[in-house]
């Protein structure tokens, strides 16, 4: 034990290939979880107490959004991901996911939609209640993504203590939920016709999933947490099992072991994993040419490592670089502006919206 | 040896105690993985049950080792200036320290339950049992004349506890175990990746079996053994560092560690069988 906590602080060091010049935007958020572009200058973010805001870039002034859904704040629970409707500019629609408590007292997560209009929700709407009540606000997931089709992706999590169910269809723990926009189940979704499963699984078999991305091609990616080790980023395809807890390249947080298997026929392996954990938090496909180095890559966004790991898929194998380690941040979040500028959410109370000032 | 017993009782205990519990959460684990089809089989459960005996039961030891100490001080307290006592206090008292430190782990941490095993009552009954177990346990300890061979044992017990978590990485996970040292294994030429595996495995499983049976015999010739060869270790390192040029590695700290505690165990026993 002694010579591998000797070795674990040799090897593992930190080294980002390239530094950025950063602007911070504004400070003293508080658990900022998320954030959307409405356009280049105006930013709608969560923060995880339960506070939706929008900051003008321009004079960096914040504005508070009234009657929001009420949420369960709570360890890693509360107010988490927002989106905009591909139509907003048209119908204001956007859609929340939160953990919040149901009937019997239990925390779940949430997905409402409502209109944003004059720093207001109206026509508030709870589209999706997970079937996965926890004791505790943990392992939520609660990214959300939009389909080429229109129907909205979700992540739901473990819950934790829960993390067998992800095996089975008849919960939402550790599942990717597809629905439509009004709540309704799309009827193509991969188990509508199984007895026993919930209809509105997608994929399963995952655990704390936090990166949700569509592409512009229309692959869906996802990046989850593993517990100590096995991050993974998956391909996700339609009713496929992405095999937590039975296989993984982690341990249990306790050092216990999980699985002593790390594959097995019928269970689907990531694309990547990361092995130890640097807690992915967040991810975008950068399709955008101001910083042509980051030009169709992946940027995943670290809690742990406290940078951002720039991932490219090619011939099976995967390239990866360290960004914006000089920071010293754990990293919430990361967007691209609609005209490609990248900015950065730093994690916990006390939390910055960074700007990375393009190198082109 | 009448007063030191007392803390070498509780760590035993305690040890004792981890080895009652791991296996609780171990088998639950083996059992639902059956449940999903996975090809569990004598040797990945025999994986199991001793990673998760070495790398959950380091933390577990530390939790149980606390419990205990308040318990039984308790315990001993309550016997003292009353008519209970003997071994159902001790054992009342062990049963009552682990529930209460599986709830405040839950409480403390996150709450979430770490322990898989306890998740479920029959679980969480086991766990009370088990500390039942490691109270009568340590009743038995306390309630005989111990001489400095307790200690003896229980230090070279503790030290092959550690050194179990080496021997289990290079038998069963020999990949991950080789990248923890820098090497990437499958980089390596076939006979070096032969030579890697069998010269690392020998070196930690040996160690590791002259401190089993040092602790068996109480013949220091088996814990000067494994002395030798981690202060061999230690200073081919540093021959290697200055006379090779290599680079600088601070792991001969942990070798000469792992070197003297041995060392100091087979010294002990030659100075107490002279003093005999």
């Amino acid at each position: 034990m002694s010579l591998r906590i000797f070795l674990s602080l040799i090897f593992l060091s930190n080294i980002s290939y390239a530094s950025y010049k950063y602007e911070t935007i504004v400070e003293d958020l508080d658990d900022a979880w998320s954030m959307v572009f409405i356009d280049e200058n105006t930013i709608l973010f969560t923060e995880l107490p339960g506070n939706l805001k929008i900051l003008n870039l321009l004079d960096k002034s914040i504005t508070n959004i009234v009657n929001i859904p009420s949420v369960h704040y709570a360890s890693q629970g509360g107010l988490s991901e927002v989106i905009l409707d591909p139509d907003f500019q048209s119908n204001n629609k956007i859609y929340l996911s939160y953990s919040a408590k149901n009937k019997n007292n239990k925390s779940t997560l949430y997905l409402s939609s409502a209109e944003l209009r004059n720093d207001r929700l109206e026509n508030r709407k709870v589209i999706f209640e997970a079937i996965a009540p926890r004791r505790t606000s943990v392992h939520l997931g609660a990214k959300i993504a939009f389909m080429k089709d229109g129907t909205l992706l979700l992540n739901s999590g473990d819950g934790f203590d829960h993390r067998e169910k992800a095996q089975y269809l008849d919960n939402h723990f550790g599942k990717i939920i597809r629905i439509n926009t009004d709540g309704s189940i799309p009827a193509d979704n991969p188990f509508i016709n199984l007895m026993g499963a919930l209809p509105e699984i997608y994929s399963y078999g995952h655990r704390n999933m936090q990166g949700l991305i569509v592409t512009s091609s229309g692959d869906i990616y996802e990046h989850e947490h593993g517990p100590k080790g096995g991050d993974e980023i998956n391909l996700i395809k339609p009713s496929l099992n992405y095999g937590w807890p039975a296989i993984t390249y982690g341990i249990d947080y306790s050092g216990a072991v999980i699985s002593p298997f790390t594959e097995k026929e019928g269970m689907e392996q990531p694309l990547l994993h990361w092995t130890p954990s640097i807690a992915p938090s967040d991810m975008i496909y950068y399709e955008n040419d101001l910083y042509p180095e980051f030009t169709n890559s992946f940027l995943v966004t670290a809690l742990v490592s406290k940078d951002a790991k720039k991932v490219i898929f090619k011939n099976g194998k995967d390239y990866q670089e360290s960004l914006f380690s000089d920071l010293n941040q754990r990293l919430r979040n990361i967007e691209a502006s609609p005209a490609g500028v990248i900015y950065l959410l730093t994690d916990g109370p006390g939390g910055k919206l960074i700007k990375v000032l393009p190198t082109k | 040896m009448k007063i030191v017993k007392y803390p070498f009782a509780v760590l035993s205990a305690a040890l004792f105690t981890v080895m009652l519990v791991t296996p609780i959460s171990s088998i639950s684990n083996l059992i639902w993985l059956s449940s999903v089809d996975m090809p569990v089989n004598i040797i990945s459960s025999l994986e199991v049950i001793l990673f998760d005996f070495q790398r959950m039961g380091i933390a577990l030891f530390a939790v149980f080792t606390i419990g205990f100490a308040i318990a039984f001080s308790v315990a001993g307290l309550v016997a003292k200036f009353s008519n209970f006592g003997g071994k159902g206090l001790y054992s009342l008292a062990g049963a009552v320290s682990i529930g209460v430190a599986l709830i405040l782990m839950v409480e403390l941490l996150f709450q979430t339950e770490l322990l898989g095993g306890n998740r479920f009552l029959i679980g969480k009954i086991l766990h009370w049992v088990a500390g039942f177990f490691g109270g009568y346990f340590f009743y038995t300890l306390i309630s005989k004349d111990r001489t400095y061979t307790f200690v003896i044992r229980f230090v070279g017990i503790f030290y092959s506890y550690i050194l179990l978590g080496l021997v289990l990485s290079w038998v069963f996970t020999p990949v991950i175990a080789a990248a923890d040292f820098g090497f990437v294994f499958l980089d390596l030429s076939d006979n070096a990746q032969n030579a890697l595996l069998r010269d690392f495995t020998s070196f930690f499983v040996a160690t590791f079996l002259f401190s089993v049976i040092g602790v068996i015999t109480l013949n220091p010739s088996w814990f000067f053994s494994s002395g030798i060869i981690y202060y061999g270790a230690a200073i081919f390192n540093l021959i290697a560092i200055y006379a090779h040029g290599t680079n600088y590695n601070q792991i001969y700290i942990g070798e000469i560690i792992l070197g003297t505690i041995p060392t100091i165990l087979g010294l002990t026993l030659i100075y107490k069988h002279k003093s005999i």
